[in-house]
């Protein structure tokens, strides 16, 4: 009890000097214990591989170069439906928010539209393009624009009506309006739509990847399945897992919390 | 106080769907979307390779329907998503206020859960159809850890929002560990508990889909992408609907009224 108590306040201590660490030392037990349960062959190994055959496989899969191209690949996909799905949604969701005509209209639609979901696309997608990039794009692109359009509307409306006027009467014109006050008021709430939007975009990619099969890290995690290769699959979930974590937890989410802080309106 | 005001400011789609005119306003622009689509698809002569004609559609719709198969889709859809949430939902709660209970506890446990339900629901369809084999078994396991992880996570968030004095005043007037649980960590926590199921379901539903066309033979993605290899658009555009008009009435009549009232019963009112 005793030995527990110091290990846990020397974590304690560790972690309030290195706060990095607390993201990383809970993983050690988790990883530890999977080695036991593989080492102590409570699974077949073609079930569930140990660290050390992972560690191994992600090694020769670097040095052949397949794994850096198919994260290249799934980057890249991931990258440019996000940027064209913002630069489509904002728009758009600027317009939903500002016009109650439009709001009226493209609601509905949205709505449905989003609740179809990027993947029930896919077959027609097939039809349409092909088993290619433009397939891939699309469904990434759909993914990330919704959440965006939406969490945009939320935000325009969001920005009380008294703050255009007031700009309004101390000479803005429109476009200054919807620069200085309308933009900057919705942005907290794009960059949480951004967040949800690259959140669920992340997975489509993986079953696009999966179902077109072209590159990818999804590709390569199915391409292992039909192989057999727990190691290359399992392999595969834990780079998505890390690569997402680092994007969402280091880069996504302090965005957010600065734009918050910076843009963000201050309700009482 | 601000409890009224959030009952008056519900958002607009939520009364709409109440009231009779408010549905004839949602209805109107996806009727006019229809009427679009039934002009421009016979005017430009679109091969129906490419998209059907609403005819068409309606034509496939009632094949389906007459045949049964559109049920035994739907049902096998739902089956599986209600299995997969059920158990998850069941697991995942009990263990997320377990590990909320401590603040150190959580405060170890939170990066865990954090990296697990990032990879939540489609990044696990390998490994399950390889563990369970394609089919039934498969498709439960991924949905059931899309909802467990997320909802787990949340969970735990929301056992970490509740002020400590709230559990010390409880304890103080008597209660024991069993009644700070039911009746302060608990009722503490469902809102966030709520909002997790409704994203963990959102993602298993993306899940499910993706899922039934890599892994099964029956249910709705799988209709979608047998479709795809006879190039029967007509069925493929009817099941986006039958897919689509089916979350929106899991999300806007179950699981959107269901959030709203736990958070109005039992969310925390904060003083800004």
């Amino acid at each position: 009890m005793n030995v527990w108590l110091q290990c846990w306040s020397g974590y304690i201590r560790l972690t309030q000097r290195w706060p990095g660490l607390a993201a990383i030392i809970p993983f050690i037990p988790v990883v530890a214990l999977w080695t036991v349960v593989t080492e102590a062959g409570v699974f077949p190994r073609a079930f569930l591989p140990g660290p050390l055959d992972v560690v191994r496989s992600f090694v020769t899969l670097t040095y052949k170069g397949i794994l850096p191209d198919y994260l290249q690949d799934s980057l890249i996909r991931l990258l440019a439906g996000a940027a064209l799905g913002m630069a489509l949604g904002i728009p758009l969701g600027i317009l939903i928010g500002t016009s109650r005509w439009a709001h009226r209209i493209c609601w509905p639609v949205l709505l449905f539209f989003q609740a179809i979901g990027d993947i029930a696309w896919l077959p027609i997608l097939l039809i349409w393009f092909g088993f290619g990039l433009t397939t891939m794009t699309f469904v990434i692109v759909y993914t990330v624009l919704f959440p965006v359009v939406l969490n945009t509307v939320l935000g325009v409306e969001s920005v009380p009506r008294d703050l255009a006027r007031a700009a309004r009467s101390l000479g803005a014109s429109p476009a200054r309006v919807l620069w200085e006050v309308t933009l900057p008021g919705a942005l907290p709430n794009i960059i949480t739509g951004l967040r949800n939007g690259l959140g669920y975009g992340w997975r489509a990619l993986i079953a696009v990847e999966i179902i077109v099969g072209t590159s990818g890290i999804g590709f390569l995690m199915f391409d292992a399945r039909r192989a057999g290769s727990t190691t290359e699959i399992v392999l595969g979930m834990i780079i998505l897992g890390l690569l997402w974590y680092i994007v969402d937890a280091w880069i996504l989410a302090p965005l957010e919390r600065a734009t918050g802080q910076r843009w963000g309106l201050v309700t009482s | 106080m601000q409890v009224t005001e959030a009952k008056t400011r519900r958002p607009w789609i939520a009364r709409s769907v109440n009231s009779l005119a408010g549905t004839a306003m949602f209805v109107a622009p996806l009727l006019a979307l229809v009427a679009l689509w039934a002009v421009v698809v016979p005017l430009f002569q679109i091969n129906p390779r490419i998209f059907p004609s609403v005819g068409a559609v309606g034509a496939a719709a009632l094949e389906s329907i007459r045949d049964g198969t559109l049920i035994a889709h739907i049902g096998a859809s739902l089956l599986r998503v209600g299995l997969g949430t059920l158990i998850g939902v069941i697991t995942a709660v009990p263990l997320g206020i377990a590990m909320g209970v401590s603040a150190g506890v959580a405060a170890f446990l939170t990066p865990l859960f954090r990296f697990f339900s990032v990879l939540a629901g489609i990044a696990w369809i390998p490994i399950a159809t390889l563990w369970f084999g394609y089919g039934f078994g498969a498709i439960v396991f991924v949905i059931f850890n899309a909802v467990f992880f997320v909802v787990a996570y949340n969970t735990l968030l929301g056992v970490k929002t509740i002020p400590h004095t709230l559990r010390n005043a409880a304890a103080s007037l008597g209660a024991g560990r069993w009644a700070v649980l039911t009746e302060v960590l608990l009722p503490g926590a469902l809102p966030n508990i709520v909002t997790g199921i409704r994203t963990g379901l959102g993602f298993a539903w993306r899940g499910l889909i993706a899922a039934e066309m890599i892994a099964t033979n029956v249910g709705l993605g799988y209709m979608l992408f047998v479709a795809r290899d006879f190039y029967r658009t007509e069925v493929i555009v009817f099941g986006m609907i039958v897919i689509g008009v089916l979350w929106l009435l899991i999300d806007r009549l179950l699981l959107v009224p269901l959030e709203r009232s736990t958070i109005e019963r039992w969310g925390m009112v904060r003083r800004a």
